[in-house]
């Protein structure tokens, strides 16, 4: 899949920057590169890296009356910086197609998937529309579609997120652009669908020579399918090369930075000694199941969401135990019902030898305490009017335990242990960055002292390298306060990190547990060993290896 | 989608039931004196008030004189004592008075409110988008009685170029229906666009940041087909609940001082008629006549918001 030479697309010295209130930001600074036909170049680098400016502009979709943008960007030499909009919409779709992360959101909800593919052939095809529905028939074919026939008359939300960006990458392609652009589109995936969507996308970039600009800040996707690397960061192109040359012999430090912080699935960490004191939590047979309800004038139950059926697992004092599973396989509902946030259906849950399965909310609000929980989104999860001194400090003051001076006090030290400073007391959470804000909700989970805390996919909205400064936080934490975790996380490397154990969750059930390396490195399960062979690596030459074994 | 419309329109009859108690324990229970000595009215004989008694069925229980009211609503043999005319031949007698005005109104507030508002998104913070937040601000804030003194006085007395009021039914003559209707449909009109404006510039400016609309764009379409079939259609759903809302109120009778000032002698004249003579039984019907509209209307919008978005279309509740 190497570039066939001709030279397609030429960036020279962009420069993008954006108005703001506090004034210029110079989103992407003097950046060039060039893109052969069929060749894949990965442009990496952390959020705010300026990576999806520098391709959005490529096609002019950044353009508007706060943005300055200047340099040079040819498309088969015709220069389209400063081309008119009606130039630029004959390139975008056409020649340059787009593909975006977020297949969720990226097509309009109100128009069947079939109708919003026909509707770019006929942007740019004198095409009737039912010549354009057989194209669109086809296109869903070709990126793999069951029945396209009939999904093609499809709401976009009556698709998995793998179809959608399955679908998403058909319309991409319908008119058989040259160049393709894509932002990060296996990223809101899970590793088994996105290994599909990657092999997908190294098909069609080997039979229609297509040139690809691959987006992301996942370098085990770029070792997987990229030809030549360029690595970004604070607008500027820090690194390039081939892929060999940027994997084994970077130049820039912050290149090997990055490389260095990946967390990796197949370099184990280091053991620490076992930690048993006897368990905390027991969980045995726990059900939650929600009712679909569906009727004419009265609802009937006539099926149930089998969120989580029958699991059972106990965490030891001290330890961390991690469960792995995709979007849907039951893990948050599982961690949720753990805490009591959503009542079980059936079962037991015991803390510290203790049932709890059951009981009120009051009777829990002693017990609350003990067990706390840190979230996904550091962005959706602080509460944007509130000081993170009151953030942090509220379950110190609503169980009564400080207030005052104190309270300021206890609060201080807490932001200290996160690794934040006592004067980030009176800041509100939009001034912080995402790892810093993830520290908030840890300290907020640590204010009363907890024994357990449960930790819903902590890392996965961060960047890579703030992924391996929260989870030494997390580590350090544990040896310091004696916590015990439950790491919930679809990502197995890190989980793998993190765990003194595995739980791997598949359909609502535990369908492999046990010692962390043992898990990882002589699965017993099938469903375990497709998620670990779907991880990709961040080795090229290991990549090639294991595709050459699994013979694609 | 069938099943759909049927739940809601089943959840509209329980609605409108739970509606007809209200008004019948307001209006007949919750003062605590004779409800037949205020029915019959201020100059009321005692052999009226026991007629009024013996009718009603006041002297049964509560169960019994509710299903008495209802069925004198509702069988059209409600009778006004004060005028001694039949309740439901005049509110009947309205309705084609207040069906013109705001079936008019409303095809000009959505039209204009979504001109300006489209207007306005479209030219976020140039000089037409501020000039069209001033106009909406004023409009909002004008008083309907003050705005329609202010129009009958220039453009009826000072330039005779309109009636001073009045309705003459559509089948009579066309043109005349329309040339009385002029005035009272713009000052009906005019809030409903400033608000109606107002609300779908915002949402026009959030749809605009959406995902999909930077994939529309990508996919080469223009910007007007952008803008229409992507932000516009999307930003509509929530003027549509707005617009259910609303015209359901003014149907039903809320347009009171607009019927008023320019004497259409539509149902919300009677209301005010009524209430300015503490009529109760017109007051009783046209309150359950414009709670029907407005149920009905928030029904209607429940549908067709099925239609507008496919994710409501599902049918099933998982909660």
């Amino acid at each position: 899949m190497n570039g066939t030479g001709e030279k397609l697309l030429e960036v020279r010295d962009l420069q993008v920057g954006f108005a703001t209130e506090g004034g210029l930001v110079q989103a992407v600074d003097g950046v060039s590169f060039e893109l052969a036909a069929g060749e894949v170049l990965a442009i990496v680098g952390e959020s705010g890296s300026g990576k999806s400016v520098t391709a959005q502009t490529v096609i002019g979709l950044t353009r508007s009356v706060n943005s300055r943008i200047e340099g040079s960007v040819r498309l088969r030499g015709e220069e389209l910086i400063d081309a008119p909009e009606a130039e630029l919409q004959k390139v975008r779709g056409d020649e340059v197609a787009m593909v975006f992360q977020d297949p969720m959101t990226s097509f309009n909800p109100v128009y069947r998937v079939g109708d919003q593919i026909v509707e770019a052939i006929r942007a740019h095809r004198r095409m009737s529309d039912a010549e354009a529905r057989g194209l669109a028939v086809e296109m869903l074919r070709s990126v793999e579609i069951p029945d396209p026939e009939r999904r093609v008359d499809s709401y976009p939300h009556e698709f998995s997120g793998g179809m959608r960006q399955r679908a998403m990458i058909a319309m991409a392609l319908a008119l058989e652009p040259s160049v393709l652009i894509a932002d990060e589109p296996t990223t809101a995936l899970d590793v088994t669908i996105q290994a599909q969507i990657l092999a997908l996308l190294g098909r069609l970039n080997r039979e229609r020579e297509l040139a690809t600009i691959l987006i992301t800040h996942d370098l085990g996707v770029v070792a997987e399918i990229a030809d030549r690397v360029l690595v970004m960061h604070g607008g500027r192109i820090v690194e390039r090369g081939t892929l060999d040359e940027v994997f084994y012999s970077p130049k820039d430090p912050y290149t090997r930075s990055l490389l260095g912080a990946m967390i990796r699935l197949d370099q184990p960490p280091p053991l620490d000694p076992p930690r048993t004191h006897g368990p905390l939590l027991e969980v045995t047979d726990l059900v939650k199941h929600f009712p679909i309800k569906r009727g004419v004038l009265i609802d009937r139950e006539v099926d149930r969401v089998r969120a989580v059926d029958g699991v059972s697992f106990t965490v030891e004092r001290g330890e961390t135990l991690g469960l792995v599973g995709e979007s849907g396989s039951g893990k948050s509902t599982l961690s949720r019902t753990v805490l009591q946030l959503l009542e079980p259906t059936s079962g037991s849950i015991r803390f510290e030898g203790r049932e709890i399965a059951g009981l009120s909310r009051r009777e829990m609000r002693p017990l609350r305490r003990e067990m706390q929980m840190v979230f996904q989104d550091p962005y959706a999860s602080l509460n944007p009017r509130k000081r993170v001194g009151q953030i942090v400090g509220d379950p110190l003051r609503l169980q009564g335990e400080a207030s005052g001076a104190e309270l300021r006090g206890r609060v201080q030290e807490l932001l200290g242990k996160v690794g934040l400073s006592p004067e980030h007391y009176d800041r509100y959470p939009h001034e912080f960055s995402g790892g810093q804000r993830q520290r908030i909700g840890i300290a907020r989970a640590l204010a009363l002292r907890p024994k357990l805390i449960v930790a819903d996919e902590p890392v996965s909205a961060l960047d890579v390298s703030i992924q391996a400064q929260i989870v030494e936080l997390l580590d350090d934490l544990q040896e310091e306060f004696g916590l015990t975790y439950v790491f919930v996380a679809h990502d197995i490397g890190v989980v793998r990190h993190v765990s003194d154990r595995i739980a791997v969750m598949y359909k609502g059930e535990i369908v492999e547990e046990g010692p962390a390396d043992q898990v990882c490195e002589r699965p017993s399960h099938p469903y375990t060993e497709a998620l670990l062979a779907a991880v990709p690596i961040p080795d090229p030459r290991e990549a090639r290896a294991r595709r050459q074994t699994v013979g694609a | 989608m069938a099943r759909f419309a049927v739940r809601r329109l089943a959840g509209m009859v329980l609605v409108l039931f739970a509606i007809s108690v209200i008004v019948f324990l307001i209006f007949n229970v919750i003062p605590n004196s004779d409800p037949a000595q205020r029915i019959a009215g201020k100059n009321a004989t005692p052999q009226l008030v026991a007629n009024v008694t013996e009718e009603w069925g006041f002297d049964e229980p509560l169960p019994g004189q509710y299903l008495t009211t209802m069925k004198l609503i509702f069988t059209g043999q409600l009778v006004s004592y004060s005028s001694q005319l039949n309740v439901d031949e005049q509110i009947w007698e309205g309705v084609p008075a207040t069906l013109s005005l705001c079936i008019g109104a409303a095809v000009l507030w959505m039209s204009f409110g979504i001109l300006f508002g489209y207007l306005s998104a479209v030219k976020a913070g140039r000089l037409t988008d501020r000039a069209l937040t001033v106009l909406a601000l004023v409009g909002i804030s004008m008083p309907v009685f003050w705005l329609a003194a202010i129009l009958l006085y220039y453009l009826t007395f000072k330039v005779q170029l309109f009636p001073s009021g009045g309705y003459v039914p559509l089948t009579e003559n066309p043109l005349d229906w329309a040339y009385h209707l002029v005035l009272p449909w713009i000052t009906l009109a005019v809030l409903f666009v400033g608000f109606y404006s107002r609300v779908l510039r915002s949402n026009m400016l959030d749809a605009m940041n959406e995902d999909y609309v930077r994939t529309a764009r990508a996919k080469g379409l223009g910007e007007r087909r952008v803008r229409v079939r992507h932000v516009l259609r999307n930003s509509l759903i929530p003027i549509v609940t707005l617009f259910g809302l609303d015209f359901g109120a003014v149907v039903g009778g809320g347009a009171i001082l607009v019927e008023s000032i320019f004497n259409l002698g539509g149902v919300g004249q009677y209301a005010a008629e009524s209430i300015a003579n503490l009529d109760l039984p017109p007051i009783m019907a046209v309150t359950l006549f414009g709670a029907f509209f407005v149920v009905l209307f928030n029904t209607l919008v429940d549908i067709a918001y099925a239609y507008l978005d496919p994710r409501i279309r599902l049918g099933t509740s998982a909660q």
